[in-house]
């Protein structure tokens, strides 16, 4: 069978050649419109590179240290925990891989028409869901159909599925069902990221007769394993479910996830005591001394930061002092980024390249601008100018380590620069009570899969994570230009302007992109950290 | 006596109600509700999410009434939509769905109920003595291994007030009690489990006790705990052996030639032993809630994680079944420690 490849892969093909467009770049674009890795790679001269690690044996038993969670409804999953235990039952309909190109799943293939309207899901055949009825069409778009439901609280696929939407469900005709194994998504605008968003946690496939449902209350799903033994805060068991035929391929036998609390100290302990082979995720100096004692270290570059910005509609005794662009720059001019990225995370990460919520070499849609330089001078002059020089800014942070020592460090800068900066710490539990409406705080945000989706999620006028106040019907009309497919030369002019427009309006400060790490014994195969804390079971296995 | 005790088990039930109705207040407060709903519902939900799901999951009715709920003396209140089908309520945590007719109308303490644990999501009933039976193994040799440590050491060191074995002991002693749990847990860990010293003689990690203790998951942990009451109690001990160590009996039994050893064992110790028993039974009220440090520390999923997940995630039925046990440890063993008193001292009477 001849497989169609989207026009618009094949456009993006001829820009790498031509030096247009980054390769990591065109992987994720390429794959997002439905055309396979291994056709992607082809379509730029260059084969799949082979599996560079050995195929796991079969059998064996692998634990890991995590955090252990109860398992709600997926659509409200807030921990990606909670999915790496739920994916060996219920899996996705696509995977993001380290590389960020996306893997079918449970599905065969998809492909989008030319205007990313319409997508073709074609669902994966001979998957059976373990109570042994067959995985189809109906499944896949009761999922999504689910997705869309915003008057579920907590449901974050909503915001994922917005093209879907309208009046808070899944709108009229967007969801076809074409046959037994072909499903139609028409988003109601062009969305090039949907299926990112179908690959995201909280996006796990279930039964269409159990939407709303934790996977505890029925146990049935497509994958390998089945729950043996679930203790929130203690342990949980996975084992290889044996009245079920797998569609894919599974190595171990038996999986234990084993809590240690959030000190890493004590999964320090639990290390020398040998109770587990992996760790969820690796952090602070703990990284260096879990590779000295012989564990691998793995390490992905990420857009996980932290965002010092200014509220420019919050009031401060009368006046909104962040509402003048000069006072905005100003804190920004006056802040070498290196700064925070040494003394907040040690250096574990790339300094961003301006203070704008793409980052470079990670997102494939980034656009080169012109750095950040820091200028003292110029950020005096600025706020001489607004008059704003005896003002006295109130810095808010979390009480955390990195988070809190990111913002002392900005802190110091300003105070450097001639400016009166007063530090509140604030402890977790009340730092989130409205965390979007401080004047002037930082936050951290989550990795996203591509620099539009940060951009709708946070800097929209209408997002509900606005946490800037910015909201601007250019900048607003310039992101449905860029979520649209559009040709990439255009389509980059557009980012390099939406990123320019954050740099201009000093919408915050963005020091750095961290790096995320996570350790495992030697002979582990494809445990490595992967750019959201993804742990698919299917894939681990001892060498 | 059985009036006494009697009494005391009215003074318990009391005591426990106040303690209780303080915690339920104490955990009823409007931010820690809201805490409680955004670990539940979602992190970063917003305030009308937070107020609907505390209506639909009965937290929203005024604080006595839900006391009330909680003691099973007031009918607890089911939510239901608009259709008519239940959605949420207390008797309803942890059940699924069902129709109205079979959820019960009482579900308190009085009726056996203890509630739903919104962090482990388990009956609390079945936490806390899952929990308990954890930290009891743990209490259980931590006592085997420091009452007669710190019995001998004391009896030694007072046997002879002043000696150079009195010195020794005692500055052990003092050293011992001295050293907090946090100190003397890490610095045990690292020299003897760690990769940094290298000896690795036992774990620093006792969660696969929880699965069998072993010789090398349990050492640290039971010294950690021993070696702090250890010093205190045989201090005690020591001051009261040399002070029976002067009584006239002794000089007496001295003087009449009796050997020292039947002196020591005989004559002295059952009188000395008096002050440090009740010493010793104030021990298990203390190590219920000193566990906390070293269960922390060592990863042990017992009573005192329970105790500090409860209240980091504001788990309400959790705390207030986790201070009831409190209140009844405390007063039984005080029970216990009074009837002993009475017991090894003729000159008490219990009454």
């Amino acid at each position: 069978m001849k497989t169609h490849i989207h026009p618009a892969a094949r456009m993006y093909a001829r820009e790498v050649t031509k030096g247009q467009m980054s390769r990591r770049e065109f992987l994720g674009r390429a794959t997002a419109l439905g055309v396979s890795a291994s056709a992607a790679y082809g379509l730029i001269g260059t084969s799949f590179p082979a599996r560079a690690q050995p195929v796991p044996r079969m059998g064996g038993t692998l634990r890991i240290q995590m955090n252990c969670l109860e398992l709600k409804d997926p659509r409200i999953y807030d921990w990606s925990e909670m999915s790496a235990v739920s994916r060996g039952v219920i899996e996705y309909l696509v995977e993001v891989q380290r590389d960020g190109t996306l893997r079918p799943m449970l599905l065969e293939s998809w492909a989008a028409n030319d205007d990313a309207t319409e997508y073709t899901l074609n669902v994966r055949r001979g998957v059976n869901w373990n109570d042994g009825t067959p995985f189809t069409a109906e499944d896949v778009a009761a999922n999504i159909i689910g997705w869309c439901d915003e008057s579920v609280e907590g449901n974050s696929m909503a915001a994922r599925m917005a093209s879907l939407i309208s009046d808070g469900q899944a709108a009229e005709g967007t969801v076809e069902i074409v046959d037994s194994h072909t499903v139609k998504v028409k988003p109601r605008t062009p969305d090039g990221t949907l299926m990112f968003g179908m690959a995201d946690y909280p996006a796990a496939i279930v039964p269409k007769d159990r939407i709303g449902e934790a996977l505890t209350d029925h146990g049935i799903g497509t994958g390998a394993y089945m729950i043996e033994e679930l203790k929130v805060g203690e342990r949980i068991v996975m084992v290889k479910n044996p009245d079920h035929t797998y569609w894919g391929e599974a190595w171990l036998d038996r999986v234990e996830f084993l809590d240690y609390g959030t000190d890493p100290s004590a999964w320090l302990a639990g290390a020398d005591a040998d109770e587990f082979d992996m760790t969820f995720e690796m952090v602070s100096d703990f990284i260096d001394i879990f590779t000295s004692i012989g564990w691998v270290e793995s390490e992905v570059g990420t857009s996980v930061t932290v965002v010092i910005r200014p509220n420019r509609e919050a009031e401060v005794n009368g006046i909104r002092p962040y509402a003048d662009v000069r006072v905005r720059r100003a804190l920004a001019l006056a802040v070498d980024n290196a700064v925070p990225l040494e003394l907040g995370i040690s250096g574990r990460g790339q300094q961003s390249n301006n203070n704008y919520h793409v980052a470079p070499g990670v997102h494939p849609d980034h656009a080169e601008i012109a750095p950040h330089e820091k200028n003292v001078e110029e950020a005096r002059r600025l706020m001489n100018e607004a008059g704003m020089m005896e003002f006295e800014h109130e810095l808010v942070s979390i009480d955390d380590d990195y988070r809190k020592n990111t913002t002392d460090a900005v802190a110091a800068q300003l105070r450097d620069a001639g400016f009166k900066v007063k530090r509140t710490v604030m402890p977790g539990s009340t730092f989130w009570n409205d965390w979007t409406k401080y004047p002037f705080s930082s936050t951290n945000w989550n990795h996203r899969e591509t620099g539009i989706q940060t951009l709708n999620l946070a800097y929209r006028s209408t997002a509900a994570w606005n946490e800037t106040g910015f909201r601007s019907a250019e900048f607003d009309a310039l992101l449905d230009q860029a979520t649209a497919i559009a040709d990439s030369e255009t389509r980059k002019a557009i980012m390099a302007r939406l990123e320019q427009m954050m740099v201009d309006e000093g919408i915050a400060i963005i020091p750095y992109f961290r790096s995320l790490y996570r350790h495992y014994k030697p002979g582990l195969v494809g445990a490595q950290m992967h750019p959201k804390f993804e742990i698919n079971i299917h894939h681990l296995g001892w060498a | 006596m059985a009036l006494f005790i009697l009494r005391r088990l009215g003074v318990m039930v009391l005591t426990a109600l106040c303690m209780t109705l303080i915690v339920f207040a104490l955990t009823n407060l409007p931010p820690n509700l809201e805490k409680l709903a955004k670990t539940q519902a979602g992190t970063r939900i917003t305030d009308d999410e937070v107020h609907s799901w505390l209506e639909r999951n009965g937290y929203s009715a005024p604080i006595l009434r839900r006391y009330g709920e909680w003691l099973g003396v007031v009918p607890a209140s089911v939510a239901t939509d608009a259709a008519g089908n239940v959605v949420g309520g207390r008797c309803l945590r942890g059940v699924r769905s069902t129709s109205i007719e079979r959820v019960p109308r009482y579900c308190g303490v009085l009726q056996g109920e203890w509630g739903y644990s919104t962090k482990f999501r388990v009956p609390v009933s079945d936490l806390v003595t899952e929990r308990l039976a954890r930290t009891g193994v743990l209490m259980f040799w931590a006592f085997a291994t420091m009452v007669p440590l710190a019995l001998i050491f004391g009896v030694l060191a007072g046997m002879r007030e002043g000696s150079v074995t009195d010195r020794t002991l005692s500055t052990i002693s003092i050293a011992s009690t001295s050293t907090p749990e946090y100190v003397s847990g890490v610095v045990f860990v690292v020299v003897f489990a760690s990769s940094a010293v290298g000896l690795k003689w036992f774990t620093g990690s006792a969660k696969s006790a929880v699965n069998g203790i072993t010789f090398e998951n349990f050492t640290l942990p039971v010294a950690t705990i021993a070696l702090y009451g250890m010093g205190y109690i045989a201090r005690m001990t020591r001051a009261s052996m040399a002070e029976v160590m002067t009584a006239q009996y002794i000089r007496t039994a001295r003087l009449k030639g009796v050997k020292f050893r039947d002196i020591v064992l005989r004559h002295a110790l059952r009188n000395a032993l008096i002050a440090p028993f009740t010493i010793v039974m104030l021990q298990f009220p203390w190590l219920l809630t000193g566990v906390v440090i070293v269960e922390a520390l060592f990863v042990y999923p017992g009573f005192g994680d329970a105790l500090v997940q409860g209240a980091q995630n504001n788990d309400i039925d959790l705390l207030l079944a986790v201070s009831v046990v409190a209140v009844v440890v405390v007063l039984v063993t005080q029970l216990i420690s009074d009837i002993g008193y009475a017991l090894l001292n003729p000159r008490i009477r219990v009454s």
